[in-house]
């Protein structure tokens, strides 16, 4: 199969066949046919939109799907650890509100600007999210 | 096998004609790797980065697709601003057709297909209760677009469970523990079947492991960020990771700084060349060095004495021929005048006169002689500014404007003289109050120096605190200063929070009640505090500072014991610059080697709020329909780890003592290891689809159009055939 439409291209892309040919003999749609240059796209339907889709609210709850299947959350009592080190954290920075292990580690998140406090929150998903 | 890692892509296949047509195609489309290969090999044939990348090509303007990983080196030759490495996923469902179809175009091209159709049986793994909606959309894409013949769905952990019982690692009744890219699943099987309605899934994976490891070595190595690209954190992970036995005392060890901690820190070194030291200069050279140097001023001294001398001698010249011309005028008659100086240039012989006082003088700067033009200028002031006194109307307009011009020129003059004359009284008096303080000293040395430093004290002290209250505003009104430090009130100095306080009170507190505003004339002052331009009427501290710059001065010319105080702040952070060495190219990893991992077991640590891998196993065993027999320890018994995330050392033995809290007092407990938790997956499907009974488990294009949704919904594979 040669690489039609790529001529013009260097010696070591087309060496590499690193490019897709635009024209494959065994699909019966050419993806130029079915998704034409310059032409607006339908948009993917994300998971979220899937799952509301899908109605599993119709069907008996034991039987499987995607949704019921998953983890509840865990039995333990979660525990708490600093955002920085990893160290058990007995502490929490009332003003930042970053869990911290000991007095050095709090010196530093006194001294850190506030997007690296934000991203450290982020981390844990205790970020403020401002919508 | 084909495949070649790293520089190249993988290989076309060459023998898709020698195939039957039965031979069905095996796909693992797991959410990071994808994998193709024929039914019955014991390895896939093609394996690529499950993503495509849709540059641009640089020289034809073409947008190309990029399946997979290919040699950095060669995207040179592409524009990659508006494009990045794009998945077919999210989570672990496909949701993005158009991206899996060029997956699945490169992933049949690679394979050799040829032919109008791929004229194979397909059999593609899929996440455990995939939404109907994708697996439809998948199943059509197959049968439409590739003209498959027919199609069957399988879990890639079922066929790594069943993959390994015949290889005699686990038995019929068992748990997979798969733990993937995006999700881990723990699926159990009772009779060498998987029992989905007891199976459970928490979403966290491989790729959150990654995440978490670059996101803390970005936050704590900032100024590495460019070193740390996904691939190579990926490669940080899979060589360092490991799983701790018990986290709380492994980070101890850390935390305490023992010698088995620092045993476990991992230290990469970054690229890094010395500086090149400098070799200390030696006499000779800094001997030359001054050597060329006074030659090369040597030279431009001449320069410019040869270029004044010329200068001279060239307006002594002019001089010379304006004196000449002078005298000749003499001899001309009265009447022959005009016609004389036609052929000069000049008009008359008042320019002539006026040209010799100018070029003498410049010759006489030139020379550095002393000028006085201006008492020449005194003298004649009454007849510069001749046309001052007259009123305009006796003036003709040309006078007139020659009379504005006087009249400029003479205030300037005036206002220059005034200031000159100010200067002069300030020297004097600085000299006289000089002289008050010599006269104080010699009176009574010991108590005048006594009285100069507290004065200097105090000035300095009033100077510091203008400032201070200038940049940070005074503690008395901080409430907002107090609660952030950090954004936007930290922008503004006090003058300026004090106006935004005002505006602020301004707009809220005047709803309360009755609004007397006005009534009192101190309300209008108000409007003065508020108003911009309130906040730069200083003249007082000017007149402090000019003040201790004074005392400043003398103490220092009569204080042998006086240090000036430099400005301390600012000096500091600029004298601790120290030049960088080797350890600030280093990234050191002791933590983070078993914290990242970790979030397998405490998803609770990246903010997902579900149970861990030990306690999935537990959950699944809770959920089964059919209990009793013996089944749930036979279960417990057999329990294997598979995915790309269960190769971390330690995982096993943690897992079994995570389960082992949760069963009861000595139910026995085996964890085992995949023979390849990565590959095991594909295996298994292949050797599944290499069976008699296969194509009874596939269905065709007819199949999916005929029994309708409904049925695909339902459709499960049975793993024992």
């Amino acid at each position: 199969m040669k690489l039609e439409g790529y001529q013009n291209m260097e010696a070591e892309v087309v060496e590499a066949e690193m490019v897709l040919p635009q024209r494959l003999s065994f699909k019966r749609v050419q993806m130029s046919e079915k998704y034409p240059k310059g032409q607006a796209r339908a948009r993917w339907k994300l998971l979220k939109q899937i799952i509301q889709a899908e109605n599993y609210q119709n069907y008996p709850p034991n039987e499987p799907n995607y949704v019921n299947i998953e983890s509840p959350p865990s039995m333990y009592p979660s525990k708490k650890f600093c955002d920085i080190t990893g160290f058990e954290a007995p502490y929490v920075d009332p003003k930042t509100k970053i869990r911290y292990a000991n007095a050095d580690v709090f010196k530093r998140v006194r001294a850190l600007p506030n997007d690296y406090v934000q991203r450290y929150l982020a981390l844990r998903n205790a970020a403020i999210v401002l919508k | 096998m084909a495949f070649i890692s790293g520089s190249r892509g993988p290989d076309r296949q060459s023998d898709y004609k020698f195939i039957p047509r039965s031979c069905p195609i095996v796909i693992d489309n797991g959410a990071s790797t994808f994998r193709i290969g024929w039914a019955g090999e014991s390895e896939p044939r093609i394996t690529f980065r499950n993503v495509v990348l849709r540059p641009r090509h640089k020289i034809t303007g073409e947008t190309v697709t990029i399946v997979g990983d290919h040699d950095p080196a060669l995207l040179k030759y592409f524009d990659c601003t508006r494009s990045s490495h794009r998945s077919a996923f999210d989570s672990n469902v496909v949701y993005q057709f158009e991206i899996m179809e060029y997956i699945l175009d490169y992933g049949f091209e690679r394979m050799g297909v040829e032919g109008s159709r791929v004229d194979h049986p397909v059999l593609i793994t899929e996440c455990a209760c995939n939404p109907i909606q994708s697996r439809s959309k998948m199943a059509e894409l197959l049968f439409e677009n590739y003209g498959v013949p027919s199609v069957a769905f399988g879990v890639d952990a079922a066929f790594s469970y069943k993959y390994n019982q015949r290889l005699g690692i686990c038995d019929r009744d068992g748990l997979a523990i798969c733990s993937g890219f995006t999700t881990s699943h723990a699926i159990p099987f009772v009779g060498g079947e998987p029992v989905l309605e007891a199976c459970c899934r928490t979403n966290i994976g491989g790729y959150h492991v990654t995440d978490y490891l670059k996101q803390l070595l970005s936050l704590k190595y900032s100024n590495h960020m460019s070193n740390l690209s996904w691939e190579k954190v990926e490669g940080l992970k899979m060589e360092h990771g490991y799983v701790a036995q018990d986290y709380a005392s492994e980070v101890q060890l850390f935390q305490t700084g023992t010698k088995a901690a620092e045993e476990k820190t991992r230290c990469w070194q970054l690229p890094w060349t010395p500086p090149p030291t400098e070799v200390p200069i030696s006499e000779e050279e800094i001997a030359r060095k001054a050597a060329i140097k006074e030659k090369q001023g040597q030279r431009l001294r001449e320069m410019a004495a040869a270029k004044k001398s010329s200068r001279i001698s060239d307006m002594e010249n002019e001089l010379h021929g304006l004196e000449f011309l002078l005298n000749e005028l003499k001899t001309v008659k009265e009447n022959d005048i005009q016609s004389f100086l036609s052929q000069t240039g000049y008009v008359s012989k008042q320019e002539i006169e006026s040209a010799v006082v100018r070029v003498t003088q410049s010759l006489r700067r030139a020379k550095g002689e002393p000028v006085e033009v201006e008492d020449k200028a005194e003298a004649s002031a009454a007849e510069k500014y001749s046309l001052i006194n007259i009123p305009d109307n006796m003036l003709s307009p040309d006078q007139q404007k020659e009379k504005k011009r006087q009249l400029l020129i003479k205030t300037t003059t005036e206002g220059r003289q005034r200031a000159k004359q100010k200067r002069f009284e300030e020297e004097l008096e600085r000299e006289r109050k000089n002289q008050e303080d010599e006269e104080k000293r010699l009176e009574n040395p010991e108590l005048y120096l006594e009285e100069l430093r507290t004065k200097h004290r105090e000035l300095s002290e009033k100077v510091e605190q203008r400032k201070r209250l200038k940049t940070n505003g005074p503690r008395t009104n901080g409430n907002q200063n107090l609660s952030s430090s950090v954004g936007r009130g930290e922008r503004l100095n006090a003058a300026q929070k004090e106006r935004m306080r005002l505006l602020t009170t301004a707009a809220y507190d005047r709803g309360k009640g009755e609004d007397t505003f006005g009534i009192k004339e101190e309300d209008w002052q108000l409007y003065k505090l508020m108003s911009k331009d309130n906040d730069d009427d200083d003249e007082g501290p000017d007149d402090d500072e000019a003040e201790l710059v004074r005392i400043t001065s003398r103490l220092q010319d009569i204080d042998p014991a006086f240090i000036p105080k430099v400005e301390s702040s600012s000096y500091q952070t600029v004298t601790h610059i120290r030049p960088l060495t080797k350890e600030d190219f280093q990234i050191t990893i002791g933590v983070e080697r078993f914290r990242c991992p970790e979030i397998l077991f405490q998803p609770n640590m990246v903010g997902i709020d579900q149970a861990g891998l030990d306690e999935m196993a537990g959950i699944s065993i809770q959920r089964l329909p059919l209990k009793g027999d013996g089944v749930e320890d036979r279960i417990t018994h057999s329990i294997l780890l598979t995915g790309g995330s269960c190769i971390f050392p330690g995982i096993s033995e943690r897992l079994e003592a995570g389960i082992r809290k949760m069963r009861p007092f000595e139910s026995p407990i085996r964890v085992v290891r995949a023979s390849d938790p990565v590959l095991d997956a594909w295996r298994g499907a292949a050797a599944y689809a290499a069976s008699d009974q296969f194509l009874l488990q596939t269905f065709s294009r007819q199949d999916y159009y005929e029994k309708g949704e409904e049925w695909l919904r339902r459709y499960r594979l049975r793993y024992t055939i």
